[in-house]
């Protein structure tokens, strides 16, 4: 019981404010609660334990046989020896500070280009639009699999090989984030605009004073999609960049899988520094990215 | 007046001003590239070595070819397998999540982390915990059931690759779900639960299809995926596709024989373009479908 | 969003064809005189060395700016992973290092291309320098002349896990010595384990028929044959071994790297390495490393299998007196032997092998592996064909794994991997 009572006061006006569908009015009886609650930490147990299991790895200490059979959840002597060896055998501040680079620019690049060319293709009206559209659905079905290599040739064509820019620039702006960035458009009301219409305000005032306001959520959602494909990507900065000094964090610390041995701890810790900034970036981000779902930009 | 005829004329311009960046990138970058695949596909190219049109011999060769059939096959399968579990599983989970009980902001963080991480390091857990000594085994060793070769069978293999494929997908669609959830109306709801309608009835009568949309773009979105699934596959099952290559998927085969410095490059081309064909020809069957069913 | 890892370099390349495309033979590109001055800017590519050999490459590098004054060095090391791709993209792009860390089977396409400078021509005298069945893996059937600088070697003896062994009732101290011994002993342990511990954990590989003493290729190099009687009669053995679980079941998926960890796991009894596992397997397993028996690779033929890493110069270097110069710099006696004293692999130089350090017993298991293997270096034979290409192996590897699950019989299956390699190697040439 206790629970719920610390719960209600909290609880109400939340509930209020978003209008969840609670059949119940504002009452979630005892029992409903435990099983959602057993529920959530079920799949909560599916979604992070693989990644605890690869944390539990990477802290486990040179004396601990991490192949022993039945395997051992925690380790039993911590330590962080093996990230200062991670960061002994790599610069992986430097592969970081690169990656940071890279993620950040197409977080800019895919915020800006994919609003401006969402706000193209739902608000306003002009020959070709269709096609404009179909530019952007056939972009997102091309296997990218099987373009890369030309990917490379048009890249040094344009003397940007073995520079970040070239890393960046094919996925600057994603097709499938000037779709996200369309849908959410096509959802505000017209009525917003019509009034600025009226008042005069041009093309771009009305895009920037008013519909960019409005969807804020949306480019959130687009902001951590182009972060992560960024920050994960393996095979196009490794094919773009030549100079080590210019590689990213996926790139080093794939020198982990050492050509002359392998060691389990490392890779793990490896994973580990891999993951984490993005799923630090996702935490302090998940408030907004939340709205930007409200929005609906995600929606059909 | 003046005010609205200044907009006017700015109209035949600024649109594409405003859609430009967007298709000079994709224009140079994604479709570009494509057509140059197109056109190797009608080529005997090669990674160093430059090709001679062979009209569709490529696309002949590919008929008589056993593992283009076998990449079909699995690539086909993994709609079958992955799409409905993708279409149901992350709106379950999203009505678990909707409501705002203590803590439930943790949880969906936590359920999307799975989308967050890199396939790589997706992949390269996964065949941690599935190895025949792995966790998984562990476990089920533990409770009597003894251990399955989830890495060696060729059908558990693409299993094991779908449900990874599952795993880290439900959080993706989960979030789209949830949007989708924020916009039913709460009556339907109250009236469905005033006419005695249990959870299990009013999710059928009224979240379903008020959802609908949103399952038919899901479905959309998941198939063309599944369809052209490559990393879950390749790292679970190996470069060779599992088992005398019986776990290939077609991007999969599209990278083994374009790929390297003896890549046939004009042959994986014409498969890319096999690929492409089917997804749009997918993309196309799954929105007439949903079309025919509202009218 | 790209997401996966070695995703694919699949197709098309547009515009840049004429530039790529340098059709077969040696002689066009650039200059194959490598008398002229020694100077200039080059760039120079490793494979996976950065992380434990980076103060050995830079005082290399130093050491050669010192003796050729007016030359720069700059060192790229690529990672593990994706070394064919980036190696093809930047080939067919025109942006190939001057001097390149290759292993003959990506020697082969590049010097077909023209892309790899012939070293008969331009630095004939060095030939000398290094063990003939060294240089000669760098040829290339078809071509005439040699691509690419003899860089380390590495080998190494059969571990096998004695416990395992006892277990089974099997003498710890008498590892098996030849292949029937081999099959004998790993049937063995399969039956009192009850399929619980395998003895190998691979599939045999070209390398492994090679061993086994079928002739893998013909003379000219137009054509396979490993599916002669003794192909069958080793791939018959392999599937005896796979259907009593003496062949590890996970083995038709397996990769090197897998197979290693079931060793550590002692789910496999018996895994081929070199020096360099040993102190992987203290580090990882210290529980297995106290009951880690060693013995000597086995064959059939009297020479075990080498690995060869090569450094090859690109035709295209505006710089090939300086590019030579130092790809014959990075393999000659003196750096190889410092190279080798760094890590557990072996100089490819004449006389090398000599050299106390890889004669002298000093009581260890790491000298005691180390001589072992320099001493079978000198006879040893790299097996797998440089023809050999990726896309050979997958599709060997596929009809060898139809034959372990008895969908063909061996015979039919090598029949299908031969037919189907001679056609790939048809489309290539």
């Amino acid at each position: 019981m206790s629970v719920l009572e610390k719960v209600r006061p909290r609880q109400e006006p939340v509930v209020r404010e978003l209008r969840v569908t609670d059949e119940h009015g504002r009452r979630i009886r005892v029992w409903e609660l435990v099983l959602r609650y057993a529920l959530l930490l079920a799949v909560l147990a599916l979604t992070v334990g693989p990644f605890l299991w690869q944390l539990s790895t990477s802290l486990k200490g040179p004396t601990e046989d991490i192949f022993s059979s039945p395997p051992t959840f925690l380790p039993s002597h911590p330590t962080l020896h093996n990230y200062e060896r991670v960061a002994h055998t790599i610069p992986v501040w430097d592969y970081a500070l690169n990656s940071l680079k890279v993620a950040s620019a197409s977080v800019v690049t895919n915020c800006v280009g994919s609003a401006l060319a969402g706000y193209a293709l739902a608000r306003l009206r002009y020959r070709g639009r269709g096609v404009a559209t179909l530019v952007f659905v056939l972009a997102m079905l091309v296997p990218v699999e099987g373009i890369i290599i030309a990917q490379f040739t048009t890249m040094r064509e344009l003397g940007l090989n073995n520079t970040l820019i070239g890393v960046v620039l094919p996925g600057s702006i994603g097709a499938m984030n000037v779709l996200l960035m369309r849908n959410a458009f096509r959802n505000l009301p017209y009525e917003i605009e019509e009034a600025a219409y009226v008042d005069g305000a041009t093309v771009w005032q009305r895009f920037w004073r008013i519909a960019l306001p409005s969807v804020k959520g949306t480019l959130a959602v687009v902001a951590i999609f182009a972060f992560m494909g960024a920050w994960d990507d393996f095979l196009w900065p490794l094919i773009v960049l030549s100079d080590p000094d210019k590689f990213t964090l996926t790139i080093g610390l794939n020198y982990l899988h050492g050509t002359f041995a392998n060691d389990e701890r490392l890779v793990a810790a490896g994973t580990v520094i891999a993951v984490a900034p993005l799923i630090a970036l996702f935490a302090c981000l998940q408030r907004y990215f939340f709205r930007g779902v409200g929005e609906g930009a995600v929606k059909g | 007046m003046a005010g609205v005829s200044r907009v006017r004329r700015q109209l035949p311009t600024s649109p594409w001003l405003f859609a430009a960046p967007g298709l000079i990138v994709i224009g140079a970058f994604v479709l570009y590239p494509f057509v140059s695949t197109v056109v190797n596909s009608f080529t005997d190219r090669r990674t160093l070595i430059p090709g001679r049109f062979v009209g569709l011999a490529n696309f002949r060769e590919l008929l008589h070819d056993d593992m283009f059939w076998t990449g079909l096959r699995n690539s086909t399968l993994y709609i079958v397998g992955v799409v409905p579990a993708l279409v149901i599983l992350p709106l379950l989970l999203a009505l678990l999540v909707q409501k705002n009980i203590p803590g439930i902001t943790f949880f969906r963080s936590a359920f999307y982390t799975p989308v967050v991480a890199s396939i790589v390091v997706v992949g390269l857990i996964w065949v941690w915990l599935l190895d025949e000594r792995g966790l998984v085994n562990s476990l089920l060793e533990a409770v009597g059931i003894g251990r399955v070769g989830f890495l060696s069978d060729q059908w558990l293999l693409l299993l094991s690759a779908m449900a990874v494929t599952v795993w880290k997908g439900l959080g993706y669609y989960m979030i789209i779900y949830l949007a989708a959830l924020a916009n039913v109306p709460r009556e339907l709801h109250e009236a469905a639960a005033v006419d005695g309608a249990g959870p299990v009835r009013r999710f059928l009568t009224v979240t379903v299809p008020a959802v609908r949309s949103t399952m038919v773009l899901v479905a959309a979105l998941s198939s063309v995926a599944a369809f052209k699934v490559f990393s879950e596959v390749y790292l679970m099952a190996g470069p060779s596709g599992g088992p005398a290559g019986e776990d290939t998927t077609l991007v999969m085969l599209v990278q083994r024989t374009g790929t390297g410095l003896t890549g046939r490059v004009g042959y994986a081309s014409a498969l890319s373009v096999v690929v492409f064909v089917v997804t749009v020809v997918l993309m196309l069957l799954v929105l007439r479908a949903d079309r025919r069913e509202e009218t | 969003m790209r997401i996966s890892r070695r995703t694919f370099a699949a197709a098309a390349v547009a515009l840049v064809l004429p530039l790529s495309a340098c059709g077969s033979g040696g002689d066009d590109g650039g200059s194959t005189d490598a008398s002229g001055k020694v100077e200039g800017d080059i760039t120079f590519q490793t494979w996976n060395l950065r992380a434990n050999f980076k103060p050995y490459f830079e005082g290399l590098i130093a050491d050669f700016e010192k003796k050729y004054p007016g030359t720069r060095v700059k060192w790229i090391d690529q990672p593990a992973e994706g070394y064919a791709d980036k190696i093809s993209a930047d080939a067919a792009g025109g942006t190939l290092p001057d001097v390149v860390n290759v292993s003959p089977d990506l020697v082969a396409p590049l010097a077909e291309a023209g892309l790899a400078l012939d070293l008969d021509k331009a630095a004939g005298k060095y030939k000398s320098e290094y063990l003939d069945g060294a240089w000669a893996s760098h040829q290339v059937p078809g071509l005439s002349g040699t691509y690419a600088f003899p860089w380390y070697l590495n080998t190494g003896p059969l571990f096998y896990n004695k416990s395992l062994f006892e277990k089974a009732g099997l003498d710890p101290s008498t590892p098996p010595k030849t292949y029937d011994e081999l099959f004998a002993d790993a049937l063995r342990l399969a039956k009192k384990s009850d399929g619980k511990v395998a003895t190998l954990a691979n599939v045999p590989t070209i390398e492994d028929f090679g061993r086994y003493g079928v002739q893998l290729m013909n003379k000219e190099g137009t054509g396979f044959g490993f599916n002669d009687a003794k192909g069958v009669e080793l791939l018959s053995k392999y599937k005896e071994l796979y259907d009593a679980k003496a062949l590890d079941p996970q083995a038709l998926t397996a990769t090197p790297e897998s197979s290693g960890k079931k060793f550590l796991t002692e789910a496999v009894a018996m895994n081929p390495g070199s020096a360099l596992d040993l102190g992987n397997f203290k580090k990882q397993a210290p529980n297995l490393y106290k009951n880690i028996g060693i013995t000597d690779q086995i064959t059939s033929t009297g020479h075990v299998n080498m690995y060869v890493m090569g450094v090859m110069v690109n035709s295209r270097t505006k710089h090939t007196p300086a590019a030579v110069a130092f790809a014959h710099f990075v393999t000659d006696a003196r750096n190889q032997m410092s190279f080798a004293k760094k890590v557990a692999i072996f100089p490819s130089t004449a006389g090398s092998l000599d050299d106390p350090y890889f004669t002298k017993e000093d009581g260890t298991d790491e000298t005691r592996v180390r001589i072992a293997a320099a001493q079978s270096l000198k006879n040893a034979v790299n097996y797998t064909p440089v023809l050999f290409s990726e896309q050979m192996k997958t599709a060997l590897r596929n009809e060898v794994a139809k034959a372990l699950q008895g969908k063909e019989s061996p015979k039919t299956a090598l029949d299908n991997a031969v037919k189907a390699c001679d056609q790939l190697l048809k489309q290539q040439g």
